[in-house]
């Protein structure tokens, strides 16, 4: 491994999250800044301390330099911020960028927060045009096309292509949905069955409504510092960012190279060759849950089994406890929560505390090495981290 | 209630780039450029190629002619401006000149497409100045 890897310089010493759900009259800030107090507070690390702030922008937010107005609300002076727009890959783009910076010198303790009240900020008519009026206005939005249905066409040529049901799919929200309902705070935490989603009304084929992920308010945050700082700080488990990798191959859904391979591909290929570990190594996952399709598709070029069998591995399961790669044991996006951006940064919490052993009754065994995957819009942006406990380093 | 705006749908604003595109489609034609140097033929329209930098770029007629790669028929609106139209089937398009391009089923039942159906190009004029290119079966 060169010098200039970032393969674990940087460690994860605090996490924490606000209130999440559906949580009236707080704004974006104010979850944002309740979840950072929880993460210094998880670390033991005054906010004094703080140098660096990434975070994401809001939908309802006023804000497009949330991070400057976030540290102005929190009451702190970073000398390292930016707000970083790579749809729901940002999530992350915010550990890699963290880590890089760190290791680069440009800070040496930084928050990563983010946070949006999309379900009661926004009605849900502005919810649904803060995500369709990002797309193009000349050749995409004429025709109607909402971001849930880049996402629909590809599970609906996986399906032409490999066979996929919409039974394999149901599937996918159907272990969501078990997951969560030993979440606390989760937002879906009813279990559901197959006929729930099938029997549910069609939003955009193939997907149902309940195919398709939630909408919700909250915030998560995570402390970020050099290894060595964490050993100085007396950190008990601290958990490094062992690879990163980022992809982007379009912006338009009609320049996606392929509907059914994208570029999580290269993004894991990226993460695992600077992690130094393969697929198969993970003990856990988080994987970005929009739609019940996208798990499939990266179940498959994450490398966690072959092309075009995402859907049998789901049906038989491989993603759940005792299967090959428990992913999104707190429920993911589907059935925890989906505030807009910030929502991959749960599947982070998740892994980390996984990682840490603190997750009750939700702990996979011996869990040392994690996969978080974030994307967004219709595969366009694709990054993938690699964390992992002091002995995998 | 909705705001005026936001039951406008929107429609689209050519620019330097895209204005030839557009003026194609109100006169009946659906233009693609294909670049001189290294024959690449790229939907949408901009000044140079994407593939090799050039700005030897001339606009020519589609046939009109393709086929699904893929769709989605849409239930739920994605906004107020589309909520008398639903259920529609959104196509993803492959040219028989090989780019792909997003349009709309017009002329028959949405829940009747398929992969790999054959369509053909349809003019949708919406305003004075824009025609949008939708598809109809063949």
């Amino acid at each position: 491994m060169s010098d200039t890897s970032l393969r674990g310089k940087v460690a994860v010493i605090g996490i924490g999250l606000s209130a999440v759900g559906k949580v009236p009259g707080r704004s974006p800030l104010s979850l944002a800044a309740e979840a950072a107090a929880n993460a210094l507070a998880d670390a033991g690390v005054a906010k004094s301390e703080v140098d660096g702030v990434l975070s994401s922008h809001a939908f309802a937010s006023p804000f497009h330099r949330f991070s400057v107005a976030f540290s102005e609300y929190f009451g702190i002076r970073p000398t390292f911020s930016n707000t970083l727009q790579v749809s729901g890959a940002t999530a992350a783009t915010m550990f890699s960028i963290g880590a890089a910076a760190i290791h680069g010198g440009l800070a040496n303790v930084v928050l990563l927060v983010a946070a949006d009240s999309l379900m009661t900020g926004l009605t849900p008519d502005l919810a649904l045009r803060s995500l369709t009026e990002s797309r193009d206005q000349q050749y995409e939005m004429p025709f109607g096309i909402p971001v849930a249905n880049t996402f629909a066409m590809t599970a609906h040529r996986h399906m032409r292509e490999f066979g996929t049901t919409p039974e394999q799919l149901a599937e996918v929200a159907v272990v969501h949905s078990r997951h969560a309902a030993r979440t606390p705070g989760a937002q879906q935490s009813t279990p559901i069955t197959t006929a729930d989603v099938l029997n549910s009304p069609m939003v955009t084929t193939p997907y149902h409504k309940l195919d398709c992920s939630l909408i919700s308010d909250g915030g998560a945050a995570f402390v970020l510092t050099s290894a060595e700082h964490a050993k100085a700080l007396g950190i008990s488990s601290p958990i490094y960012v062992l690879g990163c990798g980022e992809c982007y191959t379009h912006e338009h859904i009609f320049l996606m190279p392929s509907l059914t391979t994208t570029g999580a591909v290269e993004s894991s290929r990226r993460a695992y060759a600077m992690a130094g570990y393969q697929p198969s190594d993970m003990d856990v996952a988080g994987i970005y849950d929009c739609f019940t399709g996208t798990v499939v598709m990266m179940l498959e070029d994450l490398g966690f089994c072959r092309k075009g069998e995402g859907g049998p591995f789901v049906a038989d399961g491989q993603m759940s406890y005792g299967g090959q790669i428990p992913s999104n044991t707190h429920g993911g996006l589907l059935s925890f929560a989906h505030s807009g951006m910030p929502g991959a940064l749960f599947h982070f919490h998740e892994v980390i505390a996984q990682l840490r052993g603190q997750c009750g009754e939700r702990q996979v065994e011996n869990a040392a090495l994690g996969l978080v995957h974030s994307l967004g819009a219709g595969f366009a942006t694709n990054a993938t981290t690699v964390l992992g406990t002091e002995g995998t380093l | 209630m909705a705001s005026e705006d936001s039951v406008r749908k929107p429609l689209p604003a050519p620019d330097a780039d895209t204005v030839t595109f557009w003026h194609g489609l109100r006169h009946g034609k659906l233009l693609l450029q294909h670049c001189r140097r290294c024959r690449n033929v790229q939907y949408y329209q901009q000044a140079t190629c994407r593939e090799c930098g050039s700005d030897d770029l001339e606009h020519r007629p589609a046939t009109g002619r393709g086929k699904v790669h893929s769709f989605s028929v849409v239930y739920r609106a994605p906004g107020p401006a589309f909520k008398e139209d639903v259920p529609y089937a959104v196509l993803l398009v492959e040219l028989a000149e090989g780019p792909r391009m997003i349009s709309t089923l017009t002329g028959s039942d949405p829940e009747d497409v398929t992969f790999d159906m054959e369509v053909e190009l349809a003019f949708d004029q919406v305003s004075d100045d824009i025609t949008l290119p939708r598809f109809r079966k063949a």
